[in-house]
């Protein structure tokens, strides 16, 4: 309790009054480097009093300020939930010690607001997106002179985001009115704290004070099955043997599910973001009075949001990332210096090999490092407007300062031109010379656009067949990609959109489809490399006992691997790749985890669609990935692409392909919005905003969804890597029959990878057409034979079933009666020239076979097209492309339109 | 009669007596109409005009026909139309004689246009086709005949065998029913109508084909016989009967 003797009397008396009798580590060091003036992060283990240890301090000194001025410190957190819970627990301290606080953020009362511009709290408490607001009316901006202190809290949560570069530009712009301030992150999980530094204060020192959570947690994994049914009974066991628990799942369906089979215990409650605030903050109270023992819940629990005591925590299904286990497990205990008991619910393979690997790194202390976001050209487009309604007008050269005190936008001047000149574009700003002008748009623009999050619509997806909504899109993607007649996948099931139209989308199911795209809301949390490629170690070492396995883990990994041997199925390790054909296309096993994985089947399936002229469709997890195919392109054709493909290539390979996705047009959307070309509550229905969005090739805004798609969505180099120890011989690669590995998971699917060119699609619609084409096959040998079908079943070559001649003319149906017409004993000068054509016709036929059958049928290919056609010799899509071109000659002529 | 298809455009070349060059759907000053509903981009009037410009450099027709909607705003005309419309006018007709078939959009219009310009509203022929935007039911005259009309901007999108992969501008070649739902009958002497549907010259206007045919916006859109629609995209690829293109039940 010796460092509280730095503090002024007054708040030593309250920190006794408030029960204190000894700091926790996290306190002791933290505080005498905040009252030295030092920037600060803290990173401790939940519950050990990171909140105060920061505001002891600072409350020491706002006391030292004289009272009035506007705010002196500002408490940031990243959910307006928390920021509840911040108030109540600062309002004890600030009414003990005569300081007055406030929090504003978007559910504050206009009276409330009114008020705290009249009569400013000494300590605000808001979220990032609030802090934008103040810089917006005169009056606020006056209240910002004296601001001393900034606290971010769950700064790991923030800096990794655009939310958080928006954050940062924004305490740049604060200190233009308050000079130098102190700042103060706090996290429990992180694991680069340097680089939370450089976030939080640019190139200012900064100290970092981490208490190890390690030690204070004890964590097991137990295989549960893979039947929901006997996870929720061993999770009803679990239950009532432990006290209060929380109860962690990885989606809102799984808790809607898990609450439901529980609701006979009578003392379980659901909390998850799509419930309304008033269910979750019941809930939240209820667990706190002890009311209810279980909390099922998602991310929505992750922060600290203090629900009093939790005795245990359950995952249930693997964490995904060593952060998110730590940050849950953390919850439990939550006294000083007792232990976070935790227990992972291992569901299948992969899940509990996965959660075996993070719970041992949890241990470890091996947590995921945050990279932060540099040189976001949609933030910078973002706070360039906001700076040009806070000013009016402004010289680029002072933008181009408050940038550059960030850790972001490291020499950003050339990025900034860019970004106004496409503003300027979309007529948010104009560009003066050197100097930038607000325009009247862009206050309104950022009225709706103060915060980074992409608020997205949800477009109903709608089923004509049984009349009713089956799910939900997000906006951008469907404007983005969807149009009528797409077949995509949601629910599990295949759609075919039939009418996009007053905010809805209509479908039908389709029964066969192999493109397959991804259900959008909700993306899956990826499993980091790391993580995927010590599960692939463990598939291959087998030592399943040295991991935290339990018993029935240990046996049902050590059977489902004597499974796979006695199938001979080999098994894709860290150092084996593993190819398998299935009835869909081709599953590529490889330990990379998601984002190595999503690159380099981006990078298989584009050559694929490059080389064979066909569109690729691409599910993958951290562990697989199915590239659905044409039955004719086989494992053996992927393996022969992934072991030629040079690494140094990949990169460039992606930026050129990422182009057509429907992922990139999502992202696309999304960026624009930002930059004011495309409001939040657009109406897209008149316009093809296909074509709208060929207007932003080569701006600033494409290149943004580049950076932010290979960076956030994709690992280039893990992926480039991979390959790398492939060509070096240091990862094998083989074929094997489709095994059970190969079959699992896949939960998360994407995208379909269009071919290069137009033509390819040009192409796959003339031969479909002409496969259903009719034609009639007439013998010109006996002259007693003829047979109408189509096309496609049209057999090579064709013969007469009655003379066996292969001399077979193809006449197409509107000339069918030309046949009898041979048999007029006396024919007219007209009808000798048909029966020229028609021996004609069947000389190519007997000559050519099938393919002449097939020139035969294309519109207006007549006998001497077709075997001008057929003398270029050209095969496979040339022989097509021919085709094209004698049919487009045909239309410009007067025979296709009299 | 001889066609060339003009990919760049799009835009059409129908050679008989006279060369004459085709061009639908311009909607300058689109960008206003866009803005209001939450689109915002500069006006593209110059290079859409630019665009223009080179392809009748390029083609070199005797005429330049204008299938209606040259400018966008209705129900009046705004002031920045008041102000380009003139000059835009005078920069194609310094180059070619103009036929203008005024469209829904084009109120206000005609004070700009010449006498020997201004084409009546429900179309005319001209070298032995059948010419109008495409909103009315067309004059008598034109019944029997080929008729090339603007107004529904049709956009084509082509699958390959995984899914899609291109949304393009493209051309409706239809038979007409010569008993239509309306009554109306477009047949003149014994031989029947038909219509081609000329996409878009303007870059972002455009509705889905299958659109078109499901929810018919136009006297003519309703009277086309399914049955006997093709499709031919902006450079004159042939794709083939719209049938094909409509989903299958079976599958």
């Amino acid at each position: 309790m010796k460092q509280i003797e730095l503090l002024s009397p007054k708040v030593q008396e309250c920190i006794r009054k408030r029960g204190f009798t000894r700091l926790s580590d996290a306190q002791s060091q933290a505080i005498p480097l905040i009252v030295e003036g030092k920037h600060l992060v803290l990173i401790a283990p939940t519950g050990t009093g990171k909140t105060e240890s920061a505001m002891f301090p600072v409350f020491d000194g706002l006391l030292s300020l004289p009272a009035g001025g506007g705010f002196k410190a500002i408490y940031i957190t990243p959910l307006r939930a928390l920021n509840r819970d911040i108030l109540s627990r600062m309002q004890w301290w600030c009414g003990e010690l005569g300081l007055t606080v406030g929090v504003r953020h978007g559910d504050t009362p206009m009276a409330e607001r009114r008020k705290q511009a009249l009569k400013p709290p000494d300590l605000l408490i808001t979220t990032p997106e609030t802090v934008q607001a103040l810089f917006m009316g005169k009056v606020l901006r006056q209240h910002l002179k004296n601001v001393r202190y900034v606290i971010v809290d769950e700064v790991h949560e923030l800096a990794g985001s655009k939310r958080g570069a928006q954050l940062a530009v924004a305490m740049e712009r604060l200190h233009v009115y308050a000079g130098e301030f102190q700042r103060i992150g706090l996290s429990a999980t992180v694991g680069n704290p340097d680089e939370i530094a450089r976030f939080l204060c640019g190139d200012r020192p900064c100290s970092v004070v981490q208490v190890p959570v390690a030690k204070h947690l004890d964590i097991s994994v137990k295989y549960v099955g893979d039947d929901f049914r006997h996870q929720t009974e061993v999770l009803s066991r679990a239950l009532k043997r432990e006290g209060s628990t929380l109860v962690f799942v990885n989606t809102r369906v799984t808790a809607e599910a898990l609450g439901h089979a529980l609701f006979e215990h009578g003392d379980v409650e659901v909390h998850h973001g799509s419930l309304s605030k008033e269910v979750r903050i019941d809930a939240e109270e209820r667990f706190k009075k002890g009311e209810i023992r279980t909390l099922i819940c998602t991310s929505s629990m992750e922060l600290g949001i203090d629900i009093g005591r939790v005795d245990h925590v359950i995952q249930f299904g693997s964490p995904r990332e060593v952060a998110r286990l730590v940050q849950r497990v953390g919850r439990a205990g939550h006294q000083l210096n007792t232990i976070s008991r935790g227990t992972i619910f291992a569901t299948g393979f992969d899940d509990l090999l996965e959660s075996l690997v993070i719970a041992k790194m949890a241990k470890g202390n091996e947590i995921e490092p945050v990279v932060l976001p540099r040189n976001a050209a949609d933030v910078l487009a973002n706070q360039v407007a906001a700076i040009a309604v806070e000013y009016g007008e402004i010289e680029r050269s002072a933008i181009v300062e408050i940038l550059e005190r960030t850790a972001l936008y490291p020499r950003c001047e050339a990025l900034l031109e860019d970004v106004c000149k496409q503003m300027e574009e979309h007529r948010l700003i104009r560009n003066d010379g050197s100097r930038i002008i607000t325009t009247g748009r862009a206050r309104r623009y950022l009225s709706n656009n103060l915060s980074m999050i992409h608020d997205e619509r949800k477009v109903p997806v709608f089923d004509m067949v049984s009349r009713r909504t089956v799910g939900t899109l997000d906006e951008s993607f469907v404007v983005g990609w969807v149009h009528t007649g797409a077949v995509f996948i949601t629910k599990g099931q295949l759609w075919r959109v039939l009418d996009i139209a007053d905010g809805k989308l209509t479908v039908e199911p389709a029964k066969k489809a192999l493109g397959e795209l991804p259900s959008w809301e909700g993306e899956q949390i990826p499993v980091p490399f790391n993580v995927a490629r010590e599960v692939g170690q463990v598939r291959r070492t087998r030592k399943i006992a040295d991991y935290a396995a339990g018993d029935e883990g240990i046996a049902f990994a050590g059977g489902f691997l004597s499974e796979m041997d006695k199938n001979r199925s080999l098994v894709p390790t860290d150092d084996l790749i593993t190819l398998e054909n299935t009835d869909d296309g081709v599953v590529c096993n490889v330990c990379a985890g998601h984002k190595a994985n999503e690159a380099l089947g981006r990078v298989l399936s584009i050559l694929i669609s490059a080389r064979y002229g066909t569109t690729v469709g691409l599910e993958l997890d951290a562990y697989r990935m199915l590239l659905r195919l044409p039955s004719s392109i086989r494992a053996a054709d992927v393996r022969d692409l992934l072991v030629s493909l040079n690494p140094a290539h990949m990169a460039g390979i992606l930026q050129l392909a990422l182009k057509r996705t429907a992922l990139f047009k999502w992202k696309l959307v999304q960026i624009a919005k930002k930059f004011g070309a495309i409001d939040a509550d657009a109406d897209y229905e008149k316009i093809s905003i296909h074509r709208l969005l060929d207007f932003f090739d080569n701006t600033v805004v494409q290149q943004e969804a580049y950076r932010e798609l290979l960076s956030d969505y994709m690992d280039v180099s893990t992926a480039a890597a991979i390959v790398g120890l492939v060509k070096d011989g240091k990862i094998q690669v083989a074929l094997g029959p489709h095994s059970l590995i190969g079959a699992g998971g896949l939960l998360s699917s994407r995208d379909q990878i269009p071919p290069p060119t137009a033509d390819h699609a040009v192409i796959a619609t003339l031969k479909r057409r002409l496969e259903q084409d009719d034609i009639i096959l007439a013998c010109m040998n006996c002259r007693d034979w003829k047979s109408k079908t189509v096309v496609s079943r049209v057999p090579d070559p064709p013969q007469c079933p009655k003379c066996g001649a292969r001399l077979i003319a193809a006449i197409k149906p509107f000339d069918e009666e030309q046949y009898a017409m041979l048999r007029k004993p006396k024919k007219n000068a007209e009808e000798r020239a048909i029966e020229q054509r028609l021996v004609k016709s069947a000389n190519i036929v007997l000559s050519s076979g099938k393919k002449a059958v097939i020139a035969l049928s294309a519109r207006g290919v007549g006998p001497e097209n077709a075997s001008r056609i057929l003398g270029t010799q050209a095969d496979g899509d040339a022989f097509y492309r021919e085709i094209l071109k004698a049919e487009r000659n045909f239309i410009q002529t007067h025979r296709y339109w009299s | 009669m001889k066609m060339e298809f003009i990919g760049e455009g799009p835009a059409l070349i129908i050679e008989g007596e006279q060369r004459m060059l085709i061009v639908a759907d311009l909607h300058f000053g689109i960008e206003a109409d866009l803005a209001a509903h939450g689109l915002h981009f500069k006006s593209r009037t110059e290079r859409r005009l630019e665009r223009l410009h080179k392809i009748i450099d390029s083609t070199k027709p005797d005429a330049l026909i204008l299938l209606g909607d040259i400018k966008h705003s209705i129900p009046s005309l705004t002031w920045q139309e008041f102000h380009e419309l003139p000059k835009i006018l005078d920069s194609l007709r310094s180059r070619v004689p103009l036929h203008v078939f005024p469209g829904n959009h084009d109120i206000g219009l005609e004070r700009f246009l010449n006498e020997d310009e201004l084409q009546p509203k429900d179309g005319a022929i001209i070298d032995g086709v059948g010419y109008l935007h495409g909103h009315m039911i067309p004059a008598p005259a034109l019944a029997g005949g080929l008729i090339v009309i603007g107004h529904h901007h049709p956009l084509l999108s082509l699958r390959d065998e995984v899914g899609c992969a291109l949304q393009t501008p493209a051309y409706l070649r239809a038979g007409i029913d010569p008993k239509g739902p309306d009554g109306l009958s477009l047949s003149g002497k014994g031989t029947p109508s038909r219509v081609l549907f000329v996409p878009s010259f303007n870059e972002i206007a455009g509705y889905d084909i299958l659109q078109i045919i499901k929810k018919p916006f136009s006297p003519l859109s309703r009277l086309m016989n399914k049955e006997d629609t093709e499709i031919i995209l902006a450079d004159g690829t042939y794709i083939g009967p719209l049938r094909a293109l409509i989903p299958d039940e079976a599958d």
